[in-house]
């Protein structure tokens, strides 16, 4: 299958926690929020494993991240753990509360052959250098 | 080797109080007690420091930086002073000074956290306790849209789970845990029951459950949970001698948002009726309470206030950083204690790059990366001294266990220089 449509949570994870404390120009905190989750029907049916690159598209943006697999997630439901890449997917429209939207957002995600963006490639682009 | 015992942790809101945290030569070497999370912060605190304040991308002086900044502000005609909720309470209070002398705009992080919530209980009212109650008292522990292992890691094992309490003295086996939430979790393998609700589906599962627990039998499945599951629920629910609700952003950053808040505390104050019952806010960063109580103290209002007009005004989806930011509006911002480059929609973190934007900062962040001015001050809890507040409420001193590394001031003293220079230039203006 070339494309698939999941529901998108963003959420923290303990990894990403200890990421940002080491600091958030470190790997750890990179391998902690560069990817997402997927279960393993919704990855078989993409054709990807683990460490393979998808780009998530929503009708806000999109990225490319790694995949990673996981045997809790059911089909059709991915998890994105905080940070910049995911908020290159997600909207700032507030419904007039202040809180976008971070959880339930219909993305599509397909495989990818480009590299995931380094944290100072998604800095340039929010500078507009890129 | 100096051994500081009790204490408090500057992470999450849990402030877990029970830390040693050994020191040699103005140097962490060990903290005890520490969850994974915790001990990062400890035992990685001066890696990836900045060193020197920087202007416009070169190395600075503080009073240069603190110049650049007094500037960009006091002659900004719509400032945003945006985070506060890593940082002790005296910092707080300098920033909300900072708004209301520029005649700016105020807004911590529960804007997209659980700014929904505040938006609710204002509405409805709470039910709450504090978390040494939880511990001793609560027979049944529901976590709503919550998920402790990943984000207040020890919660589970000093109030919510498995502590022996006094009236819970069997501890794990003495509370029935309960976890909602559209995906599976590490909370919903130690739940004694999971239930597994519809993206989108809190809001309704949530007033069945309020009409089951009143006396109407549900006879249809609501929002992917079976009937008979939400009865049984509702009946389990009355029986406990103390229920508590701890709720996470799964309910305030999905559809419904504040609504599905107002329908958690619906259920809570009917369940009132036929037992005790309190609901609580997870609450993330560890000091966001009490950016929201010194807020309030000083202005009335808990977040996104404005002081345009020179008193305050209070506007969430108006005054909020994400809406502000989104529509253009800031034309100078100061952030102290956050990274809204990382954690705001992209589409809205871009303006920061498009006006003067002030950051306090320990470590290099996104926002730092993208900021005119950039400060590094000490970290609170660990370097400097204060006052925080738990996610219950609570206010906690945080220790100062090593001095502030490469001799840098506290977001409070850097705070206080940039807020007598913008009086200055005020006046002389």
């Amino acid at each position: 299958m070339e494309k698939i449509t999941v529901t998108l949570i963003s959420g923290r994870t303990s990894r990403q926690g200890v990421g940002l404390e080491v600091g958030k120009t470190s790997e750890e905190y990179f391998e902690s929020v560069s990817y997402i989750e997927l279960s393993a029907g919704d990855a078989e049916s993409l054709g990807v494993g683990d460490g393979d690159h998808v780009k998530v598209e929503t009708a806000h943006g999109s990225v490319v991240v790694s995949v990673k697999l996981s045997d809790k997630l059911e089909p059709g439901t991915s998890f994105f753990p905080y940070g910049i890449w995911a908020n290159q997917v997600f909207g700032s429209e507030t419904g007039g509360t202040g809180m976008p939207q971070f959880k339930g957002v219909e993305a599509e995600v397909t495989p990818s052959g480009a590299g995931v963006p380094s944290l100072a490639d998604l800095v340039a682009t929010l500078k507009g250098g890129s | 080797m100096a051994v500081f015992t009790d204490v408090v942790c500057p992470f999450c809101g849990c402030l877990c109080d029970d830390l040693e945290i050994t020191v040699k030569g103005n140097e962490i070497k060990g903290a005890k007690n520490a969850c994974a999370i915790s001990r990062s912060k400890f035992m990685s605190h001066r890696e990836n420091r900045i060193m020197t304040p920087t202007v416009k991308g070169k190395e600075a002086s503080l009073e240069e930086a603190v110049e650049a900044a007094a500037k960009a502000l006091a002659s900004a005609k719509r400032p945003l002073v945006y985070g506060l909720s890593s940082t002790e309470c005296g910092a707080i209070a300098r920033c909300v000074e900072l708004a209301e002398i520029t005649g700016g705009v105020v807004d911590n992080t529960s804007s997209v956290c659980h700014g929904p919530t505040i938006l609710a209980l204002q509405q409805v009212g709470e039910s709450k306790a504090s978390l040494g109650e939880v511990k001793n008292r609560a027979d049944l522990v529901a976590f709503w849209g919550s998920n402790p292992p990943a984000a207040h890691i020890r919660h589970f094992a000093r109030y919510s789970v498995t502590p022996k309490g006094l009236y819970v003295p069997e501890g794990r086996k003495g509370r029935y845990v309960v976890n909602v939430d559209v995906r599976e979790t590490p909370t919903s393998r130690v739940a004694d029951q999971f239930i597994k609700v519809d993206h989108g589906g809190d809001f309704e599962l949530l007033l069945a459950l309020r009409a089951a627990v009143r006396g109407t039998e549900i006879t249809e499945d609501v929002s992917g949970v079976p009937a008979e599951e939400i009865n049984a629920l509702a009946k389990r629910m009355k029986e406990a001698k103390m229920g508590i609700v701890f709720f996470g952003l799964g309910l305030t950053q999905s559809d419904g948002r504040h609504m599905n808040i107002d329908a958690a505390v619906g259920l809570v104050a009917e369940l009132n009726h036929h037992t005790k019952f309190v609901l609580t806010p997870m609450r993330g960063h560890y000091n966001v309470a009490g950016a929201n109580t010194v807020t309030t103290w000083q202005s009335g209002y808990p977040y996104a206030v404005d002081f345009a007009r020179g008193y305050p005004r209070y506007n969430p989806g108006e005054y909020s950083a994400v809406d502000m930011l989104a529509k253009g509006e800031p034309d100078a911002a100061i952030i102290v204690a956050s990274d809204p480059a990382a954690t705001f929609p992209a589409d809205a973190a871009k303006h920061l790059a498009r006006i003067p934007t002030i950051t306090l900062e320990q470590k290099v962040t996104p926002t730092t990366m993208l900021s005119e001015v950039v400060i590094p001050v000490a970290t609170a809890g660990i370097e400097v001294e204060g006052t925080a507040y738990r996610m219950d409420g609570f206010s906690l001193r945080l220790s100062k266990v090593v001095e502030p590394h490469g001799g840098v001031k506290s977001d409070r003293e850097v705070l206080d220089m940039i807020v007598e220079r913008v009086k200055a230039l005020k006046e002389d203006a």
